[in-house]
């Protein structure tokens, strides 16, 4: 089977620049091992056969990405760098967007990321010279591809994929309220609630963690965001919160967090409180408690 | 540089009333607010901050939903202290300051381009950020009328194919 | 003879996507220039009406990835002044500490892509690794390369320890004298001289009747340094922490000037951010997590990488805001690329637009 040579083109349908930012040191710096993928950076989008596109799409881009895809050759492979390009992210339902990018290209790879690190990108670059030769080779391209750089590691506080403990969620709905590119969805079924987080929507700024009453949402340092379109909604942490049975009563109920009832009973020692029984079990207690 | 003589240099020379504050925020710094009752009397400010080698920093312009008139607030910059003018405009036209301060001319090309408030005297006629395929006055709208049109919101759009795909 | 030229939108050497339309003579120089902006236009003053204030401290932050300190910082600053909260002293310190080192960041980004437009290779890759130990520090403290999400209503998210601060030093050490040695060869280096002194020049006048600021400014000898002018923050109540400004004015205008002014802002910031964390107020590090925001408006200043970044907010009493708007140095920095490039080489277009450090997302928002 015969090998391509990777001719690399970048363009900008209007990203906030971190992805073009930081797609410089991925190309031009040593340690980040693009170098040994043999790719070639050209001057010509006719010349390219791996468009690596960052942004959201906006309006007046549209028109001017559109011809440029025009006039690439045929095989080639689009890698969409950044969560913008993948879903718009923070961007989406904006008058001046008009993305995601796949409306009017065939993308073959997405790199989430807000921006991705330059390992990321870099790994984005490495599976679409897979995909370029499986395609040039007439192969089947396969659902997912292993991991092709396997020597990265990112420091402990890197803000990477977020993950949820089920056990400490009380639905409360406030990662769903500051989450800025409604990332997470928490949604009522009759087992109790379902807390989705998509990864592809997701900008990765931790605000979830920062302001979660609980501590049950969590940002991991796993930058493995490197996914195939076929994976794009796929890619998904969902969970299940269930309910717990009321003490008193016996009735299914959301156990309220310390969190959420400090800011509902302001006088009280909220440690104190007992958080075993459902709300109306507590107003009944509460009525007891000052009228009996 | 003071309020009070910015106040010498226009007080003489406006066609309508005007109310002066003064605001210093807890760093120190000078936030001076003029509001201004004839939306004429802009000019008078602009050529007053230009005789004191001031510029036009940048421009704010909102709708005000009670009245549909529009508010335009000009702010200046007179060597480090901030002057915001404010005027009201009921016919979606406000005299351009941009022939006496150079410095106004995007604030003002952005003001027609999202609120539909024309700059009258502006020498530039092309848009500057926003598409053509997009209406101008786009701000004037809390959603643009192409994405009413839309029905749903790319949101819903790409959050339905997630919850397909979501096993419970 | 004149030819009509065309560079972008999309274009290696342009980071962002804008649209030159240039005619040049026989010799090829620029008779003509026309930019077309608006690629990068999000409609970001109508989105942060439709999300919370919350949401906006991240909103704020993606209006440009390399100025993201200062856009949510100035936001935060500008509700802190609507509810009429002082926020704590180590808060101020923190902000102070997270915003030079995106400056140093920033600048040094600036300068690796001149040397990589000017093809003086081993200058570009000794800055951009450089460089690379401050992206590093990003990463270990604030958990991300650009976008440090540092910045909250009424204070900070992070704080630092003294196995932070001790990283953060060391890493000043490696890179202080890594930098003073760029300097001395951007400044001696007789291929980029060839280059670059000389070129897209921006005399004094045209400077100050635009009105431009930040380094593109000192590179013209103007300081309007907001740090200085109206002092902020921590500048304000340490007046010794405010740049000296000295150190980065530049009398010459033209592009080598610009990447020097930036040299003297980058040695600046290293030196503030050493003073910073010697003497570190003790005490909190925000009032409030979700402050209460009463109706009102506001502007507020400060100084980005590339120069006076100004905000007005409008708000009604409601989670959200009424009205947000923002003027970034490109904004006004951007008419002065007319006066450089007229009369320039074309070749040179793509290295004069770098040479105002052009922020088009900041711009276009």
């Amino acid at each position: 089977m015969s090998e391509v040579v990777p001719k690399l083109f970048r363009i900008n349908t209007g990203s906030c620049n971190g992805c073009d930012v930081e797609f410089m040191p991925t190309i031009l710096v040593e340690k980040f091992g693009v170098s040994t993928l043999g790719v070639e950076m050209v001057e010509d989008i006719k010349d390219a056969n791996i468009i690596a596109i960052t942004g959201p799409l906006t309006a007046r881009s549209e028109s001017f990405l559109k011809s440029a895809v025009g006039k690439i050759r045929h095989p080639y492979v689009v890698v969409g760098v950044g969560t913008c390009a993948v879903t718009c992210g923070i961007f989406r339902d904006s008058y001046a967007i008009n993305g995601p990018t796949d409306k009017i290209v065939d993308v073959n790879v997405n790199v989430a990321g807000c921006p991705p690190r330059p390992q990321s990108i870099a790994e984005g670059i490495a599976k679409g010279i897979k995909v370029l030769n499986q395609v040039m080779n007439g192969e089947d391209i396969p659902k997912t591809i292993d991991t092709i750089f396997k020597d990265f590691s990112a420091p402990e506080s890197f803000r990477g994929r977020m993950d949820l403990n089920p056990d400490m969620c009380t639905a409360c709905r406030t990662c769903e309220t500051v989450c800025p590119s409604t990332a997470i969805k928490i949604t009522e079924i009759a087992q109790g609630h379902v807390h989705n987080i998509w990864h592809n929507s997701c900008c990765y700024c931790g605000n979830c963690a920062y302001f979660c009453p609980t501590g049950a949402i969590f940002s991991t340092n796993s930058f493995d965001t490197v996914k195939l379109q076929s994976e794009k909604f796929e890619d998904v942490n969902s969970e299940i919160i269930k309910p717990s049975d009321c003490s008193s009563c016996g009735d299914s109920y959301m156990p309220p967090s310390r969190g959420l009832l400090g800011k509902g009973y302001v006088h009280d020692d909220v440690k104190k409180l007992d958080t075993t029984i459902c709300s109306k079990c507590r107003k009944e207690a509460n009525f007891k408690r000052m009228y009996a | 540089m003071s309020i009070e003589e910015f106040n010498d240099a226009i007080k003489n020379k406006l066609f309508g009333d005007y109310e002066l504050k003064e605001d210093v925020d807890h760093y120190g710094n000078s936030n001076s607010w003029i509001v201004l009752h004839d939306k004429r009397d802009m000019e008078v400010v602009a050529k007053a901050v230009k005789s004191f080698k001031g510029r036009c920093v940048v421009a704010t312009g909102y709708l005000n939903e009670m009245d549909g008139t529009h508010t335009v607030i000009y702010h200046f910059d007179i060597n480090g202290m901030i002057m915001n003018a404010q005027i009201n405009t009921n016919d979606k036209t406000v005299i351009s300051i941009t022939p006496i301060l150079r410095s106004a001319d995007w604030a003002e090309r952005e003001l027609r381009e999202m609120y539909d408030v024309e700059p009258v005297g502006h020498p530039t006629k092309d848009r500057l950020f926003l598409d053509y395929s997009i209406a101008k006055g786009v701000l004037n709208e809390y959603i643009s009328l192409s994405k009413i049109q839309m029905g749903v919101s790319d949101t819903d759009v790409l959050w339905s194919q997630v919850n397909k795909g979501v096993k419970v | 003879m004149s030819e009509k030229i065309e560079i972008g939108p999309f274009h290696t050497e342009l980071e962002e996507s804008v649209y030159f339309k240039l005619e040049v003579d026989e010799h090829r120089m620029v008779e003509k220039v026309e930019i077309i902006n608006g690629f990068i236009h999000r409609g970001m003053e109508s989105l942060v009406t439709k999300k919370n204030f919350m949401q906006n401290l991240i909103l704020t932050e993606r209006v440009c990835s390399l100025c993201s300190n200062n856009h949510p910082m100035t936001y935060a600053m500008a509700v802190e002044k609507i509810s009429g909260i002082t926020i704590p002293l180590r808060a101020e310190a923190l902000r102070v500490v997270a915003d030079e080192v995106k400056r140093v960041a920033s600048d040094m980004f600036n300068l690796s892509m001149l040397t990589h437009i000017a093809h003086t290779h081993e200058l570009m890759k000794d800055t951009m690794n450089t460089r690379e130990h401050m992206q590093d520090l990003k990463e270990v403290i604030w958990g991300n390369r650009m976008d440090m999400s540092s910045n909250l209503l009424t204070g900070t998210k992070y704080d630092l320890d003294d196995r932070k601060v001790k990283i953060i030093l060391d890493t000043l050490d490696t890179v202080e004298p890594k930098i003073r040695d760029l300097k001395e060869r951007y400044e001696n280096d007789e291929e980029l001289k060839t280059k670059t002194v000389g070129v897209g020049v921006l005399p004094l006048e045209d400077a100050l009747e635009i009105g431009v600021t930040g380094p593109v400014a000192r590179g013209s000898g103007i300081n309007n340094d907001v740090r200085v002018m109206a002092p902020y923050g921590l500048y304000a109540y340490r007046p010794e922490l405010q740049p000296n400004v000295t150190l980065s004015l530049r009398k010459e205008g033209d592009v080598h000037a610009r990447a020097m002014a930036r040299f003297g802002d980058i040695l600046e910031a290293v030196r503030i951010i050493r003073d910073v964390v010697a003497d570190m107020p003790e005490g909190d590090t925000y009032v409030d997590k979700r402050p209460h925001i009463p109706a009102g408006e506001a502007v507020v200043r400060t100084e980005a990488p590339r120069g006076e970044l100004i905000y007005y907010l409008k708000t009604d009493g409601s989670q959200k805001p009424v009205r947000m708007r923002w003027k970034v140095p490109t904004f006004t920095n951007w008419e002065a690329l007319k006066v450089m490039i007229l009369g320039d080489k074309v070749d040179n277009v793509t290295m004069i637009l770098n040479s105002i450090d052009p922020c088009i997302s900041c711009t276009d928002r």
